[in-house]
């Protein structure tokens, strides 16, 4: 059964030639609609989030910042971010269309979930909206699982690091955030080296790949240096910040996978769940409408079964080596890290409650 | 105490950033200090959906205006949010030991459009100059 939460953004928040556009959302459903589903497809409408829902990811200064400015009509956040009169309400609808999938999730107790917004979330930071994102979405449906004492693995295949989702819980030891991602590109972080704060050590990882990246390498980094991690930190939840930008056509970034790469990228996150029922999928990127078309049916087609990709996955590319000495700088970031705590730890008297992590053993 | 002899400044072609780009080359150039103009690649440049073509020319220009000579001025272009760029400058092999940078805070919305800069404040491991928009050079 899939559960499609939403749409939001089909019409709303428009900026006009922008390519994070609203025939994005109708690319995304009628991906879906090729599924033929019948009724094992079930819609449930978005609801605003709650305050408290987003308080938990964004600062209230930025909160009420951002409403004013989007009610007195909105502009450029930055070069890329723009804010129109609707971007406020769809913002908030898009990040509660998040709690409302988990919602059904819970009450059916199986199914896989997507989440069909825009605004895209994962750029968003506390305190700042950039690189297309206003509220972070998967955040915030991450901090209400984690509220609820769940622990929650964030995986992120769109093609730019998810900066916003990683400095949100880059202190949250329940949320496990992964995120394979081009480098060098927007927004500039994401490297190895990036592990999570001293209370959450070895709780971000990061893979960086090379322009040309094909899926094999992506599949190679799931395999290699990513299960290893979630095998450490078992989650009860797997949301993923589902990007399509990887697509070879995408005209935003330079990696060149094939609808039948996410596909196989969806079955490695379907694995990552340990019981039926929790995996949520979040639409990020993605900006040639075609290949997100095509991407959003072999993706979810590879969860609900019977529904070949398009196009066969990709292999050959640049990366490998990537992959491989990502694995050894996050080990060596995660000893270091490991190493400081302890020795702050030995000057505090009596030694302190903070949690511990020690999710580097990874390779 | 000396003064700094690497100085970095953020440029994006605004006025903002344009008011501290005249306030880092007139410190560099009484300072003899190298001047490192850095622009911050963002999705849509990246996309050919904007042009970063008539920035550098601008750059120079700006900075032989506060008295920089060219040779001490170095333009460079990195992938980036511009926070995350300066942060990386700032961090990197070759680093800078001050960072300068605009801001296009406005009145109406302080908290919005001026968190690169402080975002900078808080996290940069150098220290940091805020320029207002206002700033107009000698």
């Amino acid at each position: 059964m899939l559960i499609l939460a939403g749409p939001v953004g089909e019409t709303e928040h428009d900026g006009g030639a922008h390519p994070e556009r609203p025939a994005r959302i109708t690319a995304a459903l009628d991906g879906v609609a090729d599924l033929h589903l019948g009724s094992d497809l079930v819609t449930v409408a978005a609801r605003p989030a709650a305050r408290d829902d987003l308080l938990r990811v964004h600062d209230a200064e930025y909160l009420d910042e951002l409403e004013s400015f989007s009610r007195r009509g909105g502009g450029a956040l930055d070069p890329d971010t723009y804010v129109t009169d609707s971007s406020w309400d769809a913002a908030v609808r898009a990040a509660g269309a998040g709690l409302v999938a988990i919602d059904a999730l819970e009450s059916s107790g199986e199914g896989t979930a997507f989440v069909v917004v825009r605004p895209p979330g994962h750029h968003a930071q506390r305190d700042r909206g950039m690189g297309f994102c206003l509220l972070n979405n998967v955040a915030v449906a991450a901090a209400a699982l984690v509220a609820k004492r769940a622990r929650v693995l964030v995986v992120d295949w769109d093609v730019h690091h998810g900066n916003g989702t990683q400095e949100i819980f880059w202190d949250e030891p329940h949320v496990l955030y992964v995120s394979t991602h081009q480098w060098p590109l927007y927004p500039g972080t994401g490297r190895p080296e990036e592990v999570g704060g001293l209370d959450a050590i070895g709780a971000t990882l990061n893979v960086p790949v090379p322009p040309g990246a094909t899926g094999d390498v992506l599949l190679r980094a799931m395999d290699d240096v990513v299960a290893p991690a979630v095998e450490e930190f078992q989650p009860d939840w797997v949301l993923v910040s589902c990007g399509f930008d990887a697509h070879r056509a995408d005209p935003l970034a330079e990696l060149v996978l094939t609808s039948g790469d996410f596909a196989a990228l969806a079955r490695r996150a379907a694995a990552f769940a340990r019981s039926p029922g929790r995996l949520v999928l979040f639409l990020e990127g993605g900006y040639d409408l075609q290949a997100l078309r095509i991407s959003t049916a072999a993706t979810l087609g590879a969860l609900v079964g019977g529904f070949p990709a398009p196009e066969p996955p990709t292999s050959g590319g640049p990366g490998a080596e990537a992959v491989r000495s990502a694995a050894l700088d996050r080990r060596r970031a995660v000893e270091e890290l490991s190493d400081r705590l302890f020795a702050l730890d030995s000057l505090d008297a009596p030694v302190t409650d903070r949690p511990r992590r020690g999710l580097g053993g990874a390779q | 105490m000396r003064g700094p002899a690497r100085i970095a400044v953020g440029y994006d072609g605004s006025r903002g950033s344009e008011a501290a780009l005249r306030w880092a080359a007139a410190l560099a150039g009484s300072l003899g200090a190298e001047l490192r103009v850095v622009h911050a690649v963002g999705l849509l440049e990246h996309a050919g959906l904007a042009s970063l073509s008539v920035h550098e020319g601008r750059a120079r220009e700006v900075a032989a205006d506060e008295g920089m000579e060219p040779n001490r001025v170095e333009w460079c272009v990195l992938e980036g949010d511009p926070g995350s760029v300066l942060r990386r400058i700032a961090e990197g092999p070759d680093p800078v030991e001050l960072l300068v940078v605009g801001t296009r805070r406005s009145s109406v919305h302080p908290g919005l459009l001026g968190s690169v800069s402080l975002g900078l404040v808080a996290c940069a491991p150098v220290p940091v100059v805020v320029v207002p928009p206002t700033h107009r050079g000698r």
